[in-house]
């Protein structure tokens, strides 16, 4: 399906992709609210690889991946006429909805020990983390890669060891021996430092 | 300095530095409790939810590993749709989307009517229906395009929205999202049961001269949990609910079930 409003020319700015899929998401959420199915099955197209992404990354098992992804896109059905725009972006929202379906579904069949031993695995290539969108968002990919980069490795290690493995502030400061304060701190100021770099205002 | 435990933080007056660990899910279910807790009636409440969003909208972005689906998934959803009780209005999935619009027109035709009778620009438009009757169309370009100029867009989506909710008494939430720059509100329930057998609820605004309680449509079992656009915020103090027959009056001929005062 064609896009419309999509730049005809590279822009430089790396949020006017985001920009363009959120205004997209926005449109289609409210049809879907309103039992569109066909808006639905947009929206699922347009979505689908960043929720199952997340599911995969987190839970690992693919059948797990597959249910937790199913839960999302039902929650997205149901739910579409809660969603408001002026507490965040379309895709905020669904990956919220996607991130705590993940980690509910790992805190509940794994234990700490195993998701740590999991994330070990899955942080190998770290490549997997950047936005990998159809053709035109290698800039964005880009600034996000770059602004990772910003991050210290301490920082990056903490953020990712609690998003993508589910841990708890505390299990992430057990994991790496370090004190709980200290940890709380680099996920903070990883985070912050993150949404500085990214201009998300 | 952040404190081991998340009660000492709140205490210490840190609750905003909890912002970006909270919305990363970092913390435990027990934990989460007693932050949304401590937030409810904590003066940083909004800046709080206002550096979550950003957090979030930072990891949405930052942190968006892609991996397609299997190829099956998207049926296997429709399949559990199907099964489960639709939540969404006017969209029993074997009902043909032509149920909702029909409703809408009948909603439309009375608001046409209503307005000719107040002579004012009030207008009550059952929320998607603008929407919903481009989708049939087929989808697309086209449908999205409108979905944001549609009136509840416009609202909910105005620079100076403000929103407030309450409790229907028996369950559920309405929530007013309102704009004075749109002259309009946007009424929303939700969790709300339909009205008995019969009956539907009707929205009334009560005008800020006193005058009678104006009809602003009616909401059915089918309608209640769509969005609904009411024009003539300036001229209105309140928005009331009532249970009517079904149909809707002419004037209330219950006690409100919900009241709501409307601050602009």
């Amino acid at each position: 399906m064609d896009i419309p409003n999509k730049p005809s020319a590279p822009v430089f700015e790396p949020a006017d992709t985001a920009t363009d899929l959120n205004s997209q998401l926005t449109g289609l959420l409210h049809l879907v609210a309103a039992g569109d199915q066909q808006a639905f099955a947009e929206f699922y197209r347009l979505t689908s690889r960043r929720v199952f992404g997340m599911a995969k990354r987190v839970l690992i098992d693919p059948d797990l991946s597959e249910d937790a992804t199913q839960e999302v896109f039902i929650q997205v059905w149901q739910g579409a006429a809660k969603f408001d725009r002026a507490a965040g972006s379309p895709l905020a929202w669904l990956m919220t909805i996607a991130h705590r379906r993940a980690i509910d579904r790992v805190r509940a069949v794994q234990s700490a020990t195993d998701r740590e031993a999991k994330y070990g695995a899955a942080s190998l290539d770290p490549d997997r983390d950047l936005v990998a969108e159809e053709a035109d968002s290698n800039l964005e990919a880009e600034a996000v890669s770059r602004c990772l980069a910003t991050l210290t490795d301490t920082q990056r290690e903490s953020v990712r060891l609690a998003y993508y493995g589910g841990l708890t502030y505390r299990e992430v400061a057990e994991h790496l021996g370090a004190a709980v304060p200290t940890i709380k701190s680099r996920i903070r100021d990883g985070l912050l430092r993150l949404k500085t770099c990214l201009g998300v205002g | 300095m952040f404190a081991n435990d998340i009660a000492t933080d709140l205490a210490e007056g840190r609750v905003l530095e909890l912002a970006e660990i909270y919305a990363l899910d970092a913390v435990s279910d027990e934990e989460r409790a007693i932050i949304d807790d401590f937030v409810k009636t904590a003066p940083e409440g909004p800046e709080f939810h206002e550096r979550v969003r950003q957090a979030r909208e930072t990891l949405a972005a930052g942190f968006a590993p892609e991996e397609e689906p299997p190829a099956g998934l998207f049926d296997n959803i429709l399949d559990r749709i199907a099964k489960d009780a639709p939540a969404a209005p006017a969209s029993a999935p074997e009902t043909p989307a032509v149920a909702g619009p029909a409703v809408d027109e009948l909603a439309a035709a009375r608001a046409k009517r209503e307005e000719r009778r107040s002579g004012g620009a009030r207008r009550w438009i059952v929320g998607a229906a603008a929407a919903a009757a481009i989708a049939i169309g087929g989808i697309g370009v086209g449908s999205y395009v409108s979905a944001q100029n549609d009136p509840v867009n416009q609202v909910l989506q105005a620079q100076d929205v403000q929103k407030q909710s309450a409790a229907v008494p028996g369950g559920g939430t309405a929530t007013i999202s309102a704009s004075s720059a749109k002259d309009s509100f946007v009424v929303l329930m939700d969790g709300v049961a339909p009205a008995p057998e019969g009956k539907v609820y009707q929205l009334w605004t009560l005008p800020k001269d006193g005058s009678a309680p104006v009809p602003q449509g009616t909401m059915d079992a089918q309608t209640l949990s769509k969005p609904a656009v009411v024009k003539g915020l300036s001229s209105a103090s309140s928005v009331a609910i009532t249970v009517e027959p079904a149909g809707g009056s002419k004037a209330p001929t219950t006690a409100p079930v919900l009241v709501v005062a409307l601050s602009a």
